[in-house]
């Protein structure tokens, strides 16, 4: 799982959650591999993004490197800002962890590499 | 334009459904809806209940590496299977195992593609996690249909589209009827007579621009 999709997921689904987001992070296999790097797609998904929450998702796991806690101005044409991103948002595979709510402390296991998110018909 | 058809191995998949004409169809939607498609610039797609991730494949030959490529699936072995047919074709799809979008935030989708449990069966054959769960659609063949349509609005972006394969039992005008209440226009994109089914894939957006 990569901490592109984890920018992306909530547990408010669950019964008595209000927000869900975001939801923290127990990684025990953190795999990093090289991913094609279009800096174009980088720059259009920024906005999509929430940063402090990829910003602490990246330190909690150690995967911090030197992204900067700060978006950059004009980081549309910030090449080396765009690889920074790129690197933590699609080349970092968590393969075995869990990912936990915040309001609950309930846990999605994280099993090479796919998040079990379903829930119990009482959860629900 | 012409999409290579991915290559898939679904021999240690007992419960994984088995590309077939339903699965073929939407690949010729979207290559059908290619130049669409290219032009929206999605930055982010969905498949909802993936199987064996043929139909996601596709879209990541297309669009390449210009959009990011998500899957979900109730079955955990189809998840896998989604995974290896992937990693099979050189693309990247993240997936999740997860009912329908319920573990995602709004507003994030651009495209969702939903082949669907379409066949009509019995209420209590909707249930488990297993091979079933990728045909058995409850009354009318709508139950799970209906039920990603009632909050499909709030996670698709205001651009984003969703491609929804139907059968003719599922009864499309009243789908469309929804669809509409909701806002969304629609498009016959193909449609395909196959042994016993008579099969259709639509394209539902918005019908007004939301302008800030």
């Amino acid at each position: 799982m990569k901490l592109l999709t984890h920018n992306m997921l909530t547990s408010k689904c669950m019964k008595g959650v209000s927000v869900g987001y975001p939801l923290g992070i127990n990684a025990s296999d953190v795999r990093v591999s090289e991913v094609d790097f279009n800096p174009d797609f980088i720059a259009r998904m920024i906005p999509k993004l929430d940063w402090a929450v990829l910003y602490n998702a990246a330190e909690s796991i150690g995967q911090l490197e030197d992204l900067p806690k700060d978006l950059a101005n004009n980081y549309e044409n910030d090449q080396e800002f765009l690889k920074k991103v790129h690197h933590v948002l699609l080349e970092v595979d968590i393969i075995n962890g869990e990912l936990v709510c915040p309001e609950t402390g309930r846990k999605f296991p994280i099993n090479n590499g796919i998040p079990n998110m379903l829930l119990n018909e009482d959860e629900v | 334009m012409e999409l290579n058809t991915p290559l898939y191995n679904l021999s240690t998949f007992s419960e994984v459904y088995e590309p077939s004409e339903d699965t073929f169809l939407f690949v010729d939607a979207l290559e059908a809806d290619a130049s669409f498609l290219l032009g929206l610039k999605p930055k982010v797609a969905i498949e909802v209940g993936s199987g064996s991730g043929v139909v996601m494949t596709s879209l990541a030959f297309l669009l390449k590496n210009s959009c990011s490529y998500f899957s979900t699936d109730i079955n955990l072995q189809a998840c896998c299977a989604t995974k290896d047919t992937a990693n099979l074709n050189g693309v990247s799809i993240e997936c999740l195992n997860m009912d329908l979008l319920s573990g995602f935030k709004s507003n994030m989708f651009d495209i969702i593609l939903f082949n669907p449990p379409y066949v009509v069966t019995d209420s209590s054959e909707v249930s488990g996690t297993g091979l079933n769960r990728a045909w058995a659609g409850g009354v009318n063949g709508r139950e799970i249909i209906d039920k990603l349509l009632s909050n499909i609005s709030e996670m698709l972006t205001d651009k984003g589209v969703c491609y929804l394969l139907l059968l003719k039992e599922n009864n499309p005008q009243e789908v469309i009827s929804i669809m509409s209440n909701l806002k969304f226009d629609f498009k016959l994109v193909i449609q395909r007579k196959v042994p016993g089914e008579l099969l259709y894939i639509y394209k539902f957006f918005r019908k007004f621009k939301i302008w800030l």
